[in-house]
């Protein structure tokens, strides 16, 4: 069996900008970019998903699934876990606060954060894909949404809504 | 001595039957492997009310009159079986072809090209399952 096989870093950065760039310029409609970004995302998360809960006991219910990504998921993912995690009192809709997003940190933004937040939008699509497919994978189904909270620091807020367990 | 191995999708539909032995008709195990499925399904379902039964491995959970069926479930309801012939096997041997089986699939499904949900089309996938039915219990 091969061992954990690594890229570096830059190259993963450089792609995903420029993926994000050619999807845009190749659909005709913010709504189409969006979709395909997202379907990637869905594939992406889903394969993820499988490879990392392989030594992993079944979860018993969807908080631990919530858990779970905002622990070892992320941990794979971006090399931190999350930072904060709030729930409403029905435990259906999850957000996710990450300090220091990661495919973020090196792009710099203008101070206004609703300036900075438009120009961000586009990259937060995969990764909020990537969320919905490792949730669909185990059985969860949810809608994901981002933002940006700080332009200074890179800090974000993935918003889930469970539609169905 | 393993006579067949498979991978049931997480809507119960087959994503990969491997049979071994040339003179069984392989729709017998198809048969076999569906009827292990419901005993698996009723087993999950009932086994979420007791603690500590989170474990992938189900272990025996169908012995026909010439077969056994050994089952383990990954935690996105991807199911693989296999198909024993012999009394005496190790629960250990079992457990890391168990394990090297869900490695070989996590690869498989890596793939940009396969679809996830349709079946298994991976040649490398088939020459590895083969591998790991060849081993001696």
């Amino acid at each position: 069996m091969a061992g954990k096989r690594e890229v570096a870093e830059s190259c993963f950065e450089f792609l995903y900008l420029e993926l994000v760039r050619t999807c845009y310029v190749k659909e005709e409609d913010d709504r189409g970019t969006r979709s395909s970004l997202d379907a990637m995302g869905f594939q992406v998360g889903q394969q993820l998903a499988e490879r990392y809960t392989i030594d992993r006991a079944r979860f018993s219910d969807h908080l631990e699934v919530i858990k779970f990504i905002c622990k070892e998921f992320w941990n794979e993912l971006f090399n931190k876990q999350v930072d904060n995690l709030k729930t409403n009192r029905n435990r259906e809709i999850f957000v996710l606060h990450d300090n220091r997003f990661r495919w973020l940190r090196h792009m710099s933004l203008p101070k206004d954060l609703a300036a900075a937040a438009e120009t961000v939008n586009r990259y937060l699509i995969f990764p909020c894909g990537i969320i919905k497919g490792a949730l669909a994978s185990f059985g969860v189904l949810c809608e994901v949404s981002a933002e940006l909270t700080d332009s200074a620091t890179h800090a974000c807020a993935f918003h889930i809504r469970i539609t169905q367990k | 001595m393993i006579v067949s191995m498979a991978v049931v999708g997480p809507a119960n539909s087959p994503l990969f039957i491997h049979t071994i032995s040339p003179e069984e008709d392989p729709l017998n195990f198809h048969y076999i492997i569906h009827c292990a499925l419901d005993v698996l399904d009723e087993r999950l379902n009932t086994k979420s009310k007791t603690p500590g039964g989170n474990d992938p491995n189900l272990g025996l959970i169908y012995p026909t009159e010439d077969y056994r069926v050994y089952g383990y479930v990954t935690n996105t309801k991807v199911k693989f079986f296999i198909i024993v012939d012999e009394i005496e096997t190790k629960m250990s041997d079992i457990r890391e072809i168990f394990r090297r089986f869900h490695l070989a699939y996590v690869d498989a499904v890596s793939n940009p090209f396969h679809l996830q949900g349709h079946a298994l089309a991976s040649k490398s996938f088939e020459a590895r399952v083969r591998s790991l039915a060849a081993i001696r219990l």
